[in-house]
């Protein structure tokens, strides 16, 4: 029981430490590029964690990230929550444990998580930011596979054995 | 004439040279004899010189190199301190100018009290834009503080905690500040809009609207003070089917760069 509070201390160390790239080190480099770690964190949720201790972590998580942003209060969960499940959902019909598939993942749940924050408002605030919308994706693609093998390694590293 | 006699010829030939030579001003480089004196010189110098010169220069540069190479090493690490001192210096003499400027523009709005604060974060997401600022309500940060820079206006606070803040900026679609034309004194709203720029809304088709005019916050509602610049008109697009004409500002706030902001403290009262 220890052991499990230390993983989900340590994927909270580990999510404080995305939340400062993706809002403060990312953005000072280039203002309107956003890289969304937490998809690959979501992915390796699905892939070592059970569904009983993967979705809190998901819950929280996304409540966290909801403080950094000016969307209303819920949508960030929501759309943290419908991406968990839609993964979880694909594990059953995909092979997830393949980098190529997590970072396709991580590629295609950025686009739809940035179109349904323009959904909400208006399409047109997408226009001009295109070049940083196409880098995200793409970066968010190549840290997915990272962030799952992370969690996988922290996994590893408490032994936690599920059935 | 005896030997004695020539040689006070031999002196006072020499002695009318001088004088000659002094009257002509023979010491300047102009002179021809004094000119070949200096050329023959030189010429002799460098054939004598010449191969101790070589003799030297191939000892130093070629045999003799015992320390050469540490010194060149110590040589390269003294460039790059001194190009790191010299990008410090570039970000010191930058961040001094936009402190400056900020003092100025405190003192400029003593009417007011000014709470300075540093941005620490961006918005997580691509449509929202806001960020998180590192005074709170222990600075005197509280809902709907508005917040502004040397500029103009940044936004206003939505989201408050003790020691951060988080700011609406004026770009944000949910955004809307009263505002008024500063020359022609129209009033609308000013609302956010893509690409970081922003909308004057609800101004009658009929008004008289140029590009170029500045755009103030008009003082209503009580958010703003009254009269601090928004931005500039960009483009006016007017229908005669259409009540209200379309227009689109340029902030000028350049939000993407702000670092430093200001916070007009709630114990003032602003104009209503």
């Amino acid at each position: 029981m220890l052991k499990l509070w230390k993983f989900q201390i340590s994927l909270f160390g580990i999510l404080f430490a995305v939340i400062l790239l993706e809002v403060s080190i990312i953005p000072a480099a280039w203002a309107p590029l956003r890289v969304d770690f937490f998809i690959g964190m979501i992915i390796g949720q699905i892939i070592f964690v059970p569904f009983s201790q993967g979705f809190p972590f998901v819950i929280l998580g996304s409540l966290i990230l909801q403080a950094f942003s000016g969307a209303r209060l819920g949508l960030i969960p929501l759309l943290y929550i419908f991406t968990f499940m839609a993964i979880e959902v694909l594990k059953n019909l995909i092979y997830l444990e393949n980098a190529y598939i997590q970072a396709s993942l991580g590629v295609l749940f950025y686009c739809l998580i940035a179109a349904a924050t323009a959904f909400l408002t208006d399409f047109a605030y997408l226009k001009g930011i295109t070049v940083p919308l196409v880098v995200g994706a793409l970066l968010t693609g190549f840290v997915s596979p990272m962030m799952a093998y992370v969690v996988g390694r922290l996994q590893m590293a408490y032994e936690l054995e599920y059935e | 004439m005896g030997r004695s006699g020539s040689r006070v010829i031999l002196l006072i030939g020499a002695a009318a040279l001088i004088l000659v030579l002094l009257s002509t001003g023979q010491y300047s480089s102009s002179s021809l004899g004094i000119s070949c004196v200096r050329e023959g010189y030189g010429i002799f110098e460098k054939v004598i010189r010449s191969p101790f010169s070589f003799i030297a220069g191939i000892w130093n540069h070629y045999i003799f190199l015992v320390n050469t190479s540490h010194e060149n090493e110590a040589l390269r690490k003294e460039i790059d301190e001194l190009r790191v001192r010299s990008m410090n210096l570039e970000d010191i003499k930058n961040e001094n100018q936009r402190l400056r400027a900020m003092l100025e523009f405190k003192e400029a709005f003593q009417d007011f009290s000014l709470i300075p604060a540093s941005v620490l974060s961006q918005d997580i997401t691509h449509v929202f834009k806001t960020v998180l600022i590192d005074k709170g309500s222990r600075s005197g940060f509280g809902i709907n503080t508005p917040i502004l820079n040397p500029s103009g206006v940044v936004g206003r606070v939505i989201a408050v905690s003790p020691h951060t803040a988080q700011v609406l900026l004026i770009t944000d679609p949910n955004s809307s500040i009263p505002a008024l034309i500063e020359s022609s004194r129209v009033k609308g709203i000013v609302k956010g809009r893509e690409e970081s720029l922003l909308s004057l809304e609800y101004v009658r088709s009929t008004e008289e609207v140029n590009v170029g005019d500045c755009v103030v916050t008009s003082g209503l509602l009580g958010m703003f003070p009254k009269g601090l610049k928004i931005g500039y008109v960009r483009e006016v697009k007017k229908d005669d089917r259409q009540i209200f004409a379309k227009i689109i500002l340029e902030p000028c706030v350049k939000m993407e760069k702000i670092e430093e902001i200001f916070g007009i403290a709630q114990t003032v009262e602003v104009s209503d």
